[in-house]
C-alpha cells in the first residue's frame, strides 16, 4: 500500500498559446511526498518553483501530467471541486500571511471551519486546541494589525492547520519575518512535524529555513535538479544545501 | 507629455468616467427640459392654462441645480480620490505641481464640457419626445413650444459651465495643498476597527428620538404649519445621520456577536466586511436616504396631486354639467349620456340681480356637496336642500350697505346656486342673487333665460361632449362681456381640466426630479463602494486561495452590498411614506396609488444595485484560471 500524500508525475506547465512564443515554466516534474515528510522545495527565482507549488495547490492546471493529493487525482476536476478539494484537504501558510485584516485571530483561523458547515460549539473546541499547540491562545480575540509578524505567521499556521488538512503548504513562509520570528516559526513547523504528523512541503529560497526539512528537492529550468536527503544535523545539513546552491549557481555561469 | 498621461489615464478609468458622465448628462438634460418649459415666456403666455406649470418647472429646475451642485462636488473629489497614487507618482518623477494642477483643471473642464454636450443633445431630444407627450396628455396645443430653445440652452450651459469651474478650481486649490508623500501613501490607510461604546447607544436613541420628533411635527402640520415644516425637516434629516452613524454599526455588531450566525460559511467574512463598510459609509449612507426621501417624495407628490384631480374637482360642484341657455346640440349630447339626474330653472336677468324662482327651486331640490377643502371625507354624501323658503322674497351676494328690505337667502339654497348654477364668476359680476316667488317674478323687467343642471353616471366617459358644451357656454359668456376681458369657466369639467393640467405638471416635474436625484444618488453609493473596492481585491482572492467556491464568494458580495443598499432605502421610504401626510393639508388622499412611485424607485435602485455588484465583482474577483 502507497502511503504517498502526494504525487506528481512529469508534470508540464507552458505558458503562452500555441504558434506564439510559448514558454516552458515546468518540463516534466515528478515527485512524491510520503505521509509524515517535511519537503523543501528550492531553486534560484525563475526555477518553476512557485509554478510547481501553484500546480500542486489546484490554483493553477497544469499542461500535461498527473497529480494526486491523498488519493485523489486532481488534475480532473471541476473548479468548484477544486475549490472544495483546497478547503479541506490543504492548508496554505503564504509569505505575506494573507489573514484577513477585518476579522480577529479566531474568526481568520475558524474560517475553514466554517467553510465545511462545523457547528459553532466543535469550530470553538478546534481553533482553541490548534491555538494551543502554536501558542497564540492569548491573542485569538485581536485584529491581525494588532499582533506581530511572528503571531501573525503563527496564525496563519493555525488556519492553515485547523481542518487536518493532508498536506501543508508553505511559500517562504519566513520570507516577511525577521530572523527570531523565523527561527521560532521553523522550529514549530519541525516540531508539527515531528509530533503531530503534518505532512508539510515549503517553497524556500532561504538555505537557512530549508535546512529545518527532512528532504529538499532542487528546481533548475523547470526541471528537478537533485534532491538531498537530511542524514547529519541540522548545521551540516545547512552546508550541504550551501554547497549544492553553490553547485546550482556555478552550472547557472557556466 | 502631461497631456498624454492625462488621456491615457482617463481612459484606463473610462468606467468611473462614465458612471460619473451619466449622472451629470441625466441632470443637465432634464435641467434642459425644464428650461425649454419654464422659460418660453411666448408659449407660457399663449396657453393660459399652463401658466401655473412655469412656475412648477421653475421650481424643479431649481431643486435639480441644488443637488447637483453636491453631485458634482461629490463624484469630482471622489474621482481626484482615485487618481491621488497616479497624481503623486508624476510629482515624484519630477513633474511640476502647478502643471498636474492645470492638468487636473483642464480634464474637470473636459468633463465638463463633455458631459454638457451630450446632456443638451439628450436634452433636446427627451423635450422633443416627452414634452410633446406631455402636451398631448394636456391637450394643450404645442404652437410655439420649442424642443431646441436658445434661451434655455444659454441658461443650461451658463449655469453648468460656472458649477464645472468652480469644481476644477476646487479640486486644483485641493491638490495644490497635498504633499507628495501625502498623495503616495494615499491608499495605505488602514481600516479601523472603531470601539463601539456606551456613545454610541446614546447617540442611536437620540437619532431614533429626533426622528420620532421630526414624524411628529411634519405629521401636524395644521398645528405647527410653516416652523413646524421646517423645523420637522431638519429635525428628521439629522436623526437620519445619527441614526446611520451609530444604530446601523451597533446592528452589524450584534449580527456579528452571535457566534452560531458569524461561524457559518462566510458569515464571518461577509459581516466583517459590511461592518467596514457601514463604518466607512455613514454620511453617504444618510445622504443617500435623504436624497431617496426627496426623489421618491417628488414622485409621489406629483402622483398624490394628479390622483386628486377628480376628487378636486368634485369636491365643490355636484353637478357635471352646468348649461345656461342650453341648445339643440347640448340636448342631443345629453341624449348620448347616460344621465342620473337633470334638472332645468327659470331665472330672470337684469343690470341688478339674477331672480330665481321659488316655485322651480322648490319642485326640484337640487343637491349639494357635503365636502369642503378644509373638511373633506369620501363618505360625504351629497345632500338635497331641505331649507324651507317661506318668504316672499329673498337676497344674497348684493352691496352690504344697502338697505336690508330683504331676507338673506338661506345658507343651503345660497350654496347651491353659487356652486352649481353660475358657472362664471365673471357671469355673476356684481349683480346679487334674490330668489323670488311667482308674483314677483312675474313682474321683473329682463331677459329670461334657463339653467340646466345635470348629473351624469362617470363624468370622464364624456369629455368629449363636456368640452364641446364647455365651449358653446364660453361663447354664450364672452358675448354678454366686454371685449378682451378673460373669461373663466368653473364647470365640473374647465375645473377638471384646469387641476389636471397644473398636476399633471407637478407629475412629470416630480418624476423626472425624482430619476435625476435616484440616478445621482445611486451614482454616488457606487462611487464609493467601489472606491474601496481595490483594497478589498486582496481579501477575496486570499479567500479563493484557501478554497472558498466563487459562488459563495459571490453570494457574500450580494449580500453585503444589498444591506448597504436596503438601509438607506428603507429608511427613504419610510420618510416619503410618513412625509407624504404633509401634503393631506393640501391634498384630499395623498396615498392614492402611492406604490406606482415606490414600484419605479425599486426598480431603477435595483438596477443600481446590480451595476454595483457586476462592477465590484469584476474588480474583486480573481480570473479564474
Amino acid at each position: 500500500m502507497s502511503t504517498a500524500v502526494l504525487e506528481v508525475k512529469d508534470v508540464q506547465k507552458i505558458y503562452g498559446k500555441k504558434g506564439e512564443s510559448q514558454s516552458h515554466a515546468l518540463k516534466g516534474v515528478s515527485l512524491t511526498i510520503e505521509k509524515g515528510e517535511f519537503v523543501g522545495i528550492m531553486g534560484p527565482s525563475g526555477s518553476g518553483k512557485t509554478t510547481l507549488l501553484n500546480v500542486i495547490s489546484t490554483l493553477d492546471r497544469p499542461s500535461a501530467g498527473f497529480i494526486q493529493i491523498a488519493g485523489t487525482n486532481i488534475t480532473q476536476m471541476r473548479q468548484n471541486q477544486l475549490a472544495d478539494f483546497r478547503s479541506q484537504k490543504l492548508g496554505f501558510i503564504f509569505q505575506d500571511f494573507n489573514l484577513l485584516e477585518n476579522l480577529t485571530v479566531y474568526e481568520n483561523i475558524a474560517l475553514p471551519l466554517s467553510l465545511q458547515g462545523v457547528p459553532s460549539k466543535e469550530i470553538s473546541a478546534k481553533v482553541n486546541k490548534v491555538a494551543q499547540t502554536l501558542g497564540i491562545s492569548e491573542i485569538l480575540q485581536k485584529y491581525p494589525v494588532q499582533i506581530s509578524g511572528g503571531q501573525k505567521q503563527r496564525a496563519a499556521a493555525a488556519r492553515a492547520l485547523v481542518h487536518e488538512p493532508a498536506i501543508l503548504l508553505a511559500d517562504e513562509p519566513t520570507g516577511a519575518l525577521d530572523s527570531k520570528n523565523a527561527k521560532s516559526l521553523l522550529e514549530t513547523m519541525a516540531d508539527l512535524n515531528e509530533n503531530h504528523q503534518v505532512s508539510i512541503m515549503m517553497v524556500t529560497h532561504d538555505a537557512f529555513s530549508a535546512s529545518y526539512c527532512k528532504r529538499i528537492l532542487f528546481i533548475q529550468d523547470g526541471s528537478l535538479y537533485t534532491e538531498i536527503h537530511r542524514t547529519t544535523d541540522r548545521p551540516q545539513f545547512f552546508k550541504q544545501i550551501l554547497d549544492v546552491l553553490a553547485e546550482l549557481g556555478a552550472s547557472h555561469d557556466g | 507629455m502631461l497631456l498624454k498621461l492625462s488621456l491615457s489615464s482617463m481612459r484606463k478609468m473610462m468606467k468611473d468616467y462614465l458612471v460619473l458622465l451619466v449622472g451629470l448628462v441625466i441632470s443637465i438634460s432634464i435641467f434642459y427640459m425644464f428650461q425649454t418649459l419654464g422659460m418660453n415666456d411666448d408659449y407660457v403666455k399663449a396657453n393660459s392654462m399652463i401658466r401655473s406649470i412655469g412656475i412648477v418647472f421653475n421650481v424643479g429646475a431649481f431643486l435639480l441645480a441644488f443637488i447637483t451642485i453636491f453631485y458634482i462636488f461629490y463624484a469630482n473629489s471622489f474621482l481626484l480620490s482615485l487618481r491621488r497614487k497616479e497624481l503623486g507618482m508624476y510629482m515624484v518623477l519630477g513633474a511640476k505641481k502647478a502643471r498636474i494642477s492645470q492638468m487636473l483643471f483642464g480634464e474637470t473642464l473636459l468633463m465638463g464640457v463633455v458631459s454638457l454636450v451630450i446632456g443638451s443633445l439628450v436634452g433636446i431630444v427627451l423635450s422633443s419626445g416627452i414634452g410633446q407627450l406631455l402636451m398631448g396628455v394636456l391637450d394643450i396645443s404645442a404652437d410655439g413650444y420649442y424642443p431646441f430653445y436658445l434661451p434655455a440652452l444659454w441658461m443650461t450651459w451658463g449655469f453648468f459651465l460656472v458649477l464645472f469651474l468652480m469644481t476644477a478650481t476646487i479640486n486644483a486649490i485641493r491638490l495644490a495643498r497635498a504633499t507628495e508623500l501625502d498623495l503616495i501613501s494615499a491608499e495605505q490607510q488602514n481600516d479601523n476597527i472603531k470601539a463601539k461604546g456606551i456613545g454610541t447607544m446614546v447617540v442611536a436613541i437620540l437619532g431614533i428620538l429626533l426622528i420620532a420628533f421630526g414624524y411628529y411635527l411634519l405629521t401636524h402640520l395644521e398645528l405647527y404649519v410653516a416652523l413646524g415644516f421646517i423645523v420637522g425637516a431638519i429635525v428628521t434629516t439629522i436623526g437620519t445621520y445619527l441614526v446611520f452613524i451609530s444604530l446601523l454599526p451597533v446592528f452589524v455588531q450584534m449580527l456579528k456577536n452571535n457566534k452560531k450566525l458569524n461561524d457559518r460559511q462566510l458569515n464571518a467574512f461577509t459581516l466583517a466586511q459590511l461592518r467596514f463598510r457601514i463604518n466607512n459609509l455613514t454620511k453617504i449612507l444618510g445622504t443617500v436616504a435623504m436624497l431617496i426621501a426627496l426623489g421618491v417624495g417628488a414622485m409621489a407628490g406629483g402622483l398624490a396631486f394628479q390622483q386628486n384631480v377628480e376628487l378636486v374637482a368634485s369636491i365643490g360642484r355636484i353637478y357635471d354639467i352646468t348649461l345656461h341657455d342650453p341648445v339643440a346640440e347640448d340636448y342631443q349630447a345629453l341624449a348620448r349620456m347616460q344621465v342620473l339626474e337633470q334638472n332645468t330653472y327659470r331665472y330672470k336677468k337684469d343690470e341688478q340681480a339674477y331672480y330665481f324662482t321659488k316655485d322651480d327651486l322648490l319642485a326640484h331640490p337640487p343637491l349639494i356637496s357635503t365636502n369642503t377643502m378644509e373638511q373633506y371625507s369620501p363618505d360625504n354624501e351629497p345632500k338635497r336642500v331641505t331649507q324651507p323658503l317661506p318668504e316672499k322674497a329673498y337676497i344674497m351676494n348684493n352691496d352690504p350697505d344697502e338697505e336690508q328690505k330683504l331676507a338673506r337667502v338661506p345658507k343651503e339654497w345660497g350654496q347651491a346656486i353659487l356652486r352649481e348654477f353660475i358657472s362664471s364668476y365673471e357671469m355673476l359680476a356684481d349683480r346679487a342673487v334674490q330668489i323670488v316667488d311667482q308674483e314677483t317674478y312675474a313682474k321683473i323687467e329682463g331677459s329670461e333665460h334657463k339653467v340646466l343642471v345635470a348629473q351624469v353616471d362617470d363624468f370622464l366617459k364624456y369629455k368629449d361632449d363636456l368640452k364641446a358644451m364647455d365651449e358653446r357656454q364660453m361663447k354664450l359668456l364672452k358675448s354678454g362681456q366686454q371685449d378682451d376681458q378673460e373669461v373663466y369657466l368653473n364647470s365640473k369639467y374647465s375645473t377638471y381640466q384646469q387641476v389636471y393640467a397644473f398636476t399633471s405638471g407637478t407629475l412629470f416635474m416630480g418624476f423626472f426630479l425624482g430619476i435625476a436625484f435616484l440616478a445621482m444618488m445611486a451614482s454616488c453609493l457606487m462611487f464609493k463602494i467601489l472606491s474601496g473596492a481595490t483594497r478589498d481585491k486582496g481579501r477575496y482572492s486570499m479567500l479563493r486561495k484557501i478554497g472558498v467556491r466563487k459562488e459563495l464568494l459571490v453570494g457574500s458580495i450580494y449580500k453585503e452590498l444589498f444591506v448597504v443598499f436596503v438601509f438607506p432605502a428603507l429608511m427613504g421610504l419610510l420618510h416619503v411614506l410618513v412625509g407624504m401626510k404633509m401634503f393631506s393639508v393640501i391634498l384630499l388622499n395623498p396615498y392614492v396609488n402611492i406604490w406606482a412611485p415606490i414600484a419605479i424607485f425599486v426598480a431603477v435602485y435595483a438596477i443600481y444595485y446590480l451595476i454595483t455588484v457586476r462592477l465590484y465583482r469584476g474588480i474583486v474577483l480573481p480570473k479564474e484560471v
